[in-house]
């Protein structure tokens, strides 16, 4: 039995090396490309940069666009997750929780805006802006592409997470008198929590990291960090310059997502108790 | 089904649905019209096969399908197979789980493009991988590993982003099986890999299909990874499309588009009709 155990598990073991070493090494590298001082190249038969300083985090900061990137970037994403969040609920409850003609069709048209590629929904949506004379409104405009472009994601999670609410919770809580609002704490509440902040989730993730909307509705003036950061990747590349790029793009989301974990679960007990 | 009741679904789906439908509506409309030579943005507009004709007859056109469709498939599978062991292993928590999860889903927070740099970094001429393999001795001298001409880099990029996407989907699904009826299963005798077929895939047939089918159309549609890693002689639907828009080619661009639309949604209906039809019958 062991032994079984030990052969079962070596593959996964492996893989999970293979993963903490993909996360390790690359991030350290980028960290260290980051610090690479212009003074001494960084050659290959040297482990570590020869002159080490913050030269390129201080040039970035003052002199490419990432002061409004940031800002518009991490104004947009929380946003959109919310306003998704708020679309997508009453389509999931219907869609989890009722029977009805046509329900499958439904279930398609949910789908349509991965269907359509983001590129094309892009240009044709800031040629309907220009259209109707809107194109100037660039932020609203951003966060309704992407409330209608992540729909599909949170319909479809809420909709998996309405479907495992199970009926004989709903009729017991009922049949003890519960009130409706008592009703969704005990029943619905459990079961869907994990998928409303799979949502918020993959919403705020997806939207900071949209690149084709931003490039294209935000041009020329509405920056966001992936688009500052594809530009840098593109002519005029530079190791070091993309690495702090990178990292001021990766590491807030893996921090900012940390705190919205624990947001969410420190203010479970509170409601599940229904002392909040 | 009465009047009120569908009255009350409607005004349930309008939010998310209504939406959609006139959003998408109007620029799939503008896309399908430009392919047949409507709304021209130079020139006159009217109606026109011959940007289908010519653009279905290019080679360059059938190759970026035939490339896209690979990539498409090749990535929503081999991410799904990966999540589904990982999701079950994940089921129950034991000492360590939490870490384990959060490892494995981490590439959820690391950014596409970033990803894609951090790649290049790792597989360039002078990068870690080379030098660790010449140091092994595997190599003899550091080769080039970039935009490899069979996209194993950028299939590797694409399950390494999507994988943990199928896992928390599936992990969802798995954990909502109850243990008695893992238990009756087993009692009744039957092995992992029958369990499997038996009992947790038809029972997580929806987080299932999610998980294919979004990453499928992803993977199908993607243009940064394949403008960053992905192999410079082959291009992908997105990047062909983008290619003829920057020529101010629009018409072409929007037979590509429709091409896109077409396959994203042709693909997810074969896949979700497919795992459908595989589990259904052994769900009794």
């Amino acid at each position: 039995m062991i032994a079984r155990l030990r052969i079962d598990q070596a593959p996964i073991l492996v893989l999970l090396l293979i993963c903490t070493l993909w996360l390790l090494i690359p991030f350290t590298m980028a960290v260290l490309w980051s610090l690479v001082d212009p003074s001494g190249t960084w050659t290959p038969d040297t482990l570590l940069p020869p002159v080490i300083s913050l030269y390129r985090w201080e040039f970035m900061w003052n002199n490419s666009l990432l002061q409004p990137a940031l800002l518009n970037s991490y104004t947009l994403a929380p946003t959109a997750a919310v306003v998704t969040l708020l679309l997508a609920m009453p389509t999931a409850y219907a869609l989890g929780r009722y029977d009805f003609p046509g329900k499958e069709t439904v279930k398609l048209i949910a789908l349509l805006p991965l269907v359509v590629p983001t590129f094309v929904t892009a240009i044709f949506f800031s040629s309907i802006l220009f259209q109707m004379g809107l194109a100037q409104y660039r932020f609203f405009a951003i966060l309704l592409a992407h409330a209608v472009l992540f729909l599909p994601f949170a319909i479809r999670i809420l909709t998996v997470s309405f479907e495992q609410v199970r009926q004989d919770h709903v009729d017991a809580a009922r049949d003890l008198g519960a009130s409706p609002l008592e009703r969704f704490r005990v029943a619905y509440w459990p079961a869907l929590k994990p998928g409303i902040m799979a949502t918020l989730l993959i919403v705020f993730i997806q939207s900071i990291e949209e690149f084709a909307i931003a490039y294209i509705v935000g041009t020329p003036d509405f920056t966001t960090v992936p688009t500052l950061l594809y530009s840098q990747l593109g002519q005029d590349f530079n190791r070091s310059n993309a690495a702090v790029l990178a990292l001021i793009l990766a590491v807030p989301n893996v921090i900012l997502m940390l705190i919205l974990e624990r947001f969410l679960k420190s203010a479970n007990p509170a409601l599940s108790s229904g002392k909040g | 089904m009465t009047l009120g009741r569908a009255a009350y679904i409607l005004m349930l789906l309008s939010p998310g649905i209504g939406l959609i439908v006139v959003f998408i509506g109007a620029v799939v409309y503008i896309a399908v019209a430009q392919s047949f030579g409507y709304y021209n943005l130079i020139g006159e507009s009217g109606f026109s096969w011959s940007f289908w004709i010519e653009g279905i007859d290019r080679k360059s056109y059938l190759r970026a399908v035939r490339y896209s469709l690979y990539v498409g498939l090749t990535s929503a599978f081999l991410s799904v197979a990966l999540a589904y062991p990982l999701a079950l292993w994940l089921r129950k928590p034991f000492p360590g789980s939490m870490t384990i999860s959060a490892i494995l889903k981490a590439p959820l927070l690391v950014h596409g493009i970033v990803a894609a740099f951090l790649f290049l970094n790792v597989i360039s001429y002078h990068g870690i991988l080379n030098q660790m393999m010449v140091w092994l001795g595997i190599f003899d001298e550091p080769r080039r590993l970039q935009n490899d001409e069979h996209a194993i880099g950028l299939i590797f990029l694409q399950v390494w982003k999507n994988m943990p996407f199928a896992l928390l989907l599936l992990t969802g699904a798995v954990q909502a099986i109850s243990d008695d009826v893992l238990n009756a299963a087993q009692d009744l005798g039957a092995g992992a890999w029958q369990r499997f077929l038996t009992v947790i895939a038809p029972l997580t047939v929806s987080a299932m299909q999610a998980s294919l089918i979004i990453i499928f159309i992803g993977a199908l549609a993607d243009f940064t990874f394949q403008t960053t890693i992905g192999p410079t002689n082959e291009r992908s639907l997105a990047q062909y499309m983008t290619f003829m828009k920057d020529r101010g080619r629009w018409n072409d661009a929007a037979v590509v588009g429709v091409t896109l639309m077409a396959l994203s949604l042709a693909g997810s209906v074969l896949l979700a009709v497919v795992s459908r039809l595989a589990f259904r019958g052994r769900r009794k």
